[in-house]
């Protein structure tokens, strides 16, 4: 059957990701996160561990390095192209930040080193984890130039939700035990959450219908998510998501591995975009008084 | 210093006994040995079975540094196995007969420290008791491991390896097997008269045997090749700076026939001092193996060199900052001691002198090798604490579970070759005497005169009349049991 | 006509091949070079030179062996990679030739060095018992003899043996 298969589609199955790739993709879920609106609260952190039953792991192990952070408020007290002399001065205005989650690299380096595919693409443009697959090689998270998978180096179940915490656990999915590899889904249990929905009613996914934790708990609406291939509004019509809007603002898009704009108000970029990974977040460069 | 590899004049019979004799009566340094080696594997297995039931962070492992000992020991090992197929296959096809008497060591070598090097992907798995999903077999869920993985690559050409290394090993002891079953009582009678296979040494034997053991020596020198390409492929297939090198196969391929050769020099040593091997493992073949050893370095140095200038020269910024901080980062200690320990000791070697001396070279050798793991740990540690994302930069020390297992691996090593040497005759008889047989012939000019004429004369079967070929040689001639 | 087997050995190859050049020139009627049997402790360098060629089959299994890897190993990865369960990753073709070549250079040597064992435990005549008649000097340093012939032809053959300074015979006859 199998053989079958290879000789009947074989052009589908030779092509890669520059031809349009395997999948003829329903959705391509993306982000923008302006960076001139966070205000560095946090905000989205805590709501990605109470979305997604990350383990508190305390403190030490933290300072060891082994938290799950799968949504991330980076702080940076440097940014050396200022060169020296400006450093003080920059350093006077504060920490510059940006909240990281997993980019769901369209040409994801994760993805092809997994020894038994526990994390592939799928047809919505995920990057998807396979808990169940996993068996811990790690080696998605040494090729991730982002360094955004998280191992469960312990059972942190066993000891993050002392009771009555336990009852707080989103049941939507599973709590994960040691030696598996976990990172952000944009909160894919949503996602299919939706799209179950929407087949339901016998309808496509309109935009804005759901958001993952970040986005949704986000006080400022910093974080903008949707699809970034079409939208189907509330009304029924057709037409481009916020997201994609914002892509197509600055000037941002899929395929493309650097930025050449020169027009200041044009904010938007995809970090590492030289790696050729492809990214689905879009960044909008903060504008600080220096 | 003795100029002959080997004395001629040894009588075949005393070779039997020499060698057999090394495989009886272990002695109290033997069950010192054994004890020392089976007190290391107890304190890994006391390590890993904490690991495997808390979990892998107990060894301090991290986010970002989620590999760290056992891979650089891991890429140690599989390193290691090269050598014995170099000295073994490739000296085989060249026909240098000074590797006869050495091989057989050094081919079990390489089957031990594979077997060795197998252990470190399971343990440092997170959840090794799915380790088998790695394999491709037939599952009624449909599903089949990544074959784009390297890491899938590495379980192909370590089990393809591990296969051929270990057949080639064992073929090419199949007659030795048969002289112990020859001269053996009792238990071991029984054993060897399974493993030889019913070898009886006839024409037909010999000649298959010897084409099996070319076809296999032809097989294993590319496959070594491929394999540690592959090892390097974990790294030099990845995206992260100081893995992501062109010339890591190559590099790694050097780094591999190196430590393996003076792993090789190592347990030549060892062995000719505790079964006193003088006659067979003779200062001559310890000068040649040093030779090469020093070649070798200098080719891993070359290497060594010309990846720091390209990525010096590439302009890979977040490279070249890698590059830097290996000099001067928090590394940078054990960097400078794999260079000094990989690139300028084995200058000791350019001189005769120090190449024929056993103490000098026993050290040299050792401390040759501790820079080759230096060097393995130098690849995959420097990279995990600083790559592209300047967040993630960290350093991390291991702590003891990753290193009661890293010296278990070479306690399970050890013990795997003490039991080796006391089964299987770790100096190839057959061979040994080949090689006398062989040098007898070449030394002796007339009976040279007669072969020379004979390999010129048309063949047998083509005209059955040329019947001289019998060699009945003069009466003078040496025969097998020499002078 | 009932069938015997002798077994002579030899203190070294010069006085063996001596006995086996006598057989070739038919020194005994009716008993050919091609009923020898050399049993040595090592395998002399130009030992067809005395009892001429003798076919040796295990290149043809290890060619075989590598062409089976070759196509077996890519049929059996492609048709793995395009099963139902489909797995594209990191915009990589659901079949991508580099790895399989990679691979298929694995399973190449693997099916070939198989292969080659086969062929030589079927050509080298392994796992079968030893006859009767062997002597285990022969893989200590003495150099044997082993014809299987007509009754009538033993007697003669003995003559010629100890013409050749046979240090021991040994005959004995197949029920």
């Amino acid at each position: 059957m199998s053989l079958k298969n290879l000789f009947t589609d074989w052009s589908r199955y030779r092509k890669g990701i520059e031809e349009g790739g395997f999948h003829d993709y329903e959705h391509m879920w993306g982000m923008a996160v302006d960076l001139n609106k966070c205000i560095g609260c946090n905000a989205c952190a805590v709501a990605c561990y109470a979305e997604n039953n990350l383990a508190v792991v305390g403190e030490q192990k933290f300072y060891d390095g082994q938290a799950m952070h799968w949504m991330r408020i980076e702080r940076y007290w440097d940014e050396p192209d200022l060169g020296e002399d400006r450093v003080q001065e920059f350093n006077h205005h504060g920490a510059s930040f940006i909240p990281f989650m997993c980019q769901n690299c369209n040409a994801a380096t994760c993805e092809p080193v997994c020894p038994v595919a526990a994390t592939y693409h799928t047809p919505d443009g995920l990057n998807a984890q396979v808990y169940n697959r996993c068996i811990g090689s790690r080696y998605c998270s040494n090729n991730c130039p982002y360094r955004l998978r998280f191992f469960n180096f312990f059972s942190y179940y066993e000891s993050s939700w002392p009771e009555p915490l336990h009852m707080q656990l989103n049941p939507d999915l599973t709590v994960r035990d040691k030696g598996v590899m976990e990172k952000c889904t944009f909160c894919v249990q949503r996602i299919r959450a939706a799209k179950d929905k929407a087949r339901r009613e016998n309808r496509k996914v309109r935009d804005g219908e759901f958001l993952p934790a970040c986005a949704q708990t986000c006080p400022t609406g910093a974080i903008v998510f949707g699809d970034l291939l079409t939208l189907h509004t509330p009304g029924g019509g057709v037409g481009e998501t916020e997201v994609a809007n914002l892509w197509r603002a600055h000037q941002v898009e899929l395929g493309k591995t650097k930025q050449t704009k020169q027009n200041p108000e044009l904010r938007g970029y995809r970090v590492f975009e030289k790696l050729n990974t492809e990214p689905c977040v879009m960044y909008l460069e903060r504008v600080r008084e220096v | 210093m003795q100029s002959k590899d080997i004395n001629e004049d040894i009588r075949w019979a005393k070779i039997n006994e020499d060698v057999l004799r090394s495989m009886e009566n272990p002695r109290m340094g033997y069950w010192l040995a054994v004890g020392v080696c089976l007190l290391l594997l107890a304190l890994a297995i006391i390590a890993e079975i904490y690991q495997y039931r808390v979990g892998m962070g107990v060894g301090k492992l991290n986010w970002p540094h989620m590999w760290d000992l056992y891979i650089a020991t891991f890429i140690f090992w599989i390193g290691m196995s090269h050598s014995g197929t170099l000295l073994s296959a490739i000296l085989h096809i060249t026909q240098a007969d000074w590797r006869k008497p050495i091989y057989r060591f050094a081919e079990a070598m390489t089957t031990f420290t594979l077997m060795t090097a197998g252990l470190f992907p399971v343990i440092h798995l997170g959840r090794l008791w799915n380790m088998y999903w790695v394999l491709p077999y037939f599952s009624d869920r449909g599903i089949w491991p990544n074959f784009r993985s390297p890491l899938v690559w590495d379980a192909f050409a370590i089990f393809t390896y591990l296969t051929s290394s270990a057949l080639f090993l064992y073929i090419g002891s199949i007659p030795d097997l048969a002289i112990c079953r020859d001269s053996a009582t009792g238990w071991r009678k029984k054993l060897y008269t399974i493993l030889s296979l019913g070898w009886r040494g006839d024409d037909r034997q010999w000649r298959n045997f010897r084409k099996t053991y070319l076809i296999m020596a032809c097989f294993l020198i590319p496959l070594a090749v491929s394999v540690h390409s592959i090892v390097s492929s974990d790294f030099a297939m990845s995206i992260m700076p100081g893995w992501h090198v062109t010339t890591f196969p190559p590099y790694f391929v050097a780094g591999a026939l190196y430590s393996g050769c003076a792993a090789i020099i190592t347990l030549f040593i060892l062995l000719r001092y505790f079964f006193r091997f003088e006659d067979y493992m003779t200062l001559p073949i310890l000068d040649k193996t040093c030779k090469l050893t020093f070649a070798i370095a200098m080719v891993w140095t070359y290497l060594n060199l010309i990846e720091f200038a390209s990525v010096w020269y590439g302009h890979d910024a977040v490279a070249k900052e890698l590059l830097i901080a290996k000099f001067t980062g928090p590394y940078s200690p054990y960097f400078w001691a794999m260079l000094i320990l990989g690139s300028v000791l084995p200058f000791v070697m350019a001189f005769e002198k120090m190449r024929t001396n056993i103490p000098v070279m026993f050290v040299v050798s050792i401390l040759l090798n501790v820079g080759m793991w230096l060097e393995r740990w130098m690849i995959v540690a420097p990279t995990l604490s600083m790559a592209y994302h300047p967040f993630a930069f960290d350093v991390m020390w291991a702590n003891w579970v990753q290193w009661f297992i890293v010296l278990g691996s070479f306690g399970w090593f050890g013990l795997l070759f003490l039991i080796f040497v006391k089964v299987i005759p770790s100096v190839s008889m057959y061979e040994v005497k080949e090689m006398i047989f062989h040098r007898r012939h070449i030394a002796n000019k007339e009976i040279a005169a007669v072969m020379h004429r004979r390999a010129t004369d048309p063949k047998p079967t083509a005209q059955p009349a040329s019947g001289q070929a019998g060699g009945q040689g003069s009466p003078g001639t040496p025969g097998l049991e020499g002078a | 006509m009932r069938k015997g087997r002798i077994l002579a050995l030899f203190s070294n190859f010069d006085e063996a091949f001596a006995a086996v050049s006598d057989i070739r020139h038919y020194k005994v009627p009716g008993v050919s070079v091609d009923d020898v049997t050399v049993i040595s402790p090592i395998e002399h360098p130009e030992i067809e030179e005395v009892l001429g060629e003798r076919p040796c089959h295990v290149p043809k299994f290890t060619l075989v062996g590598a062409l089976f890897g070759m196509t077996f190993g890519f049929l059996f990865l492609t048709s793995a990679q395009a099963t139902f369960l489909v797995q594209p990753q990191g915009g990589k073709p659901v079949v991508p030739l580099p790895t399989n070549f990679v691979l298929v250079y694995e399973m190449l040597i693997l099916f070939g060095v198989l292969f080659t064992l086969v062929g030589f435990i079927l050509g080298a005549r392994l796992f079968r018992r030893r006859k009767s008649l062997y002597s285990e000097k022969v893989t200590l340093d003495q150099v044997g003899i082993e014809l299987e012939v007509e009754e009538k032809y033993i007697e003669p053959l003995k003559e010629l043996f100890n013409e050749h300074q046979a240090l021991e015979i040994r005959e004995e006859v197949i029920k």
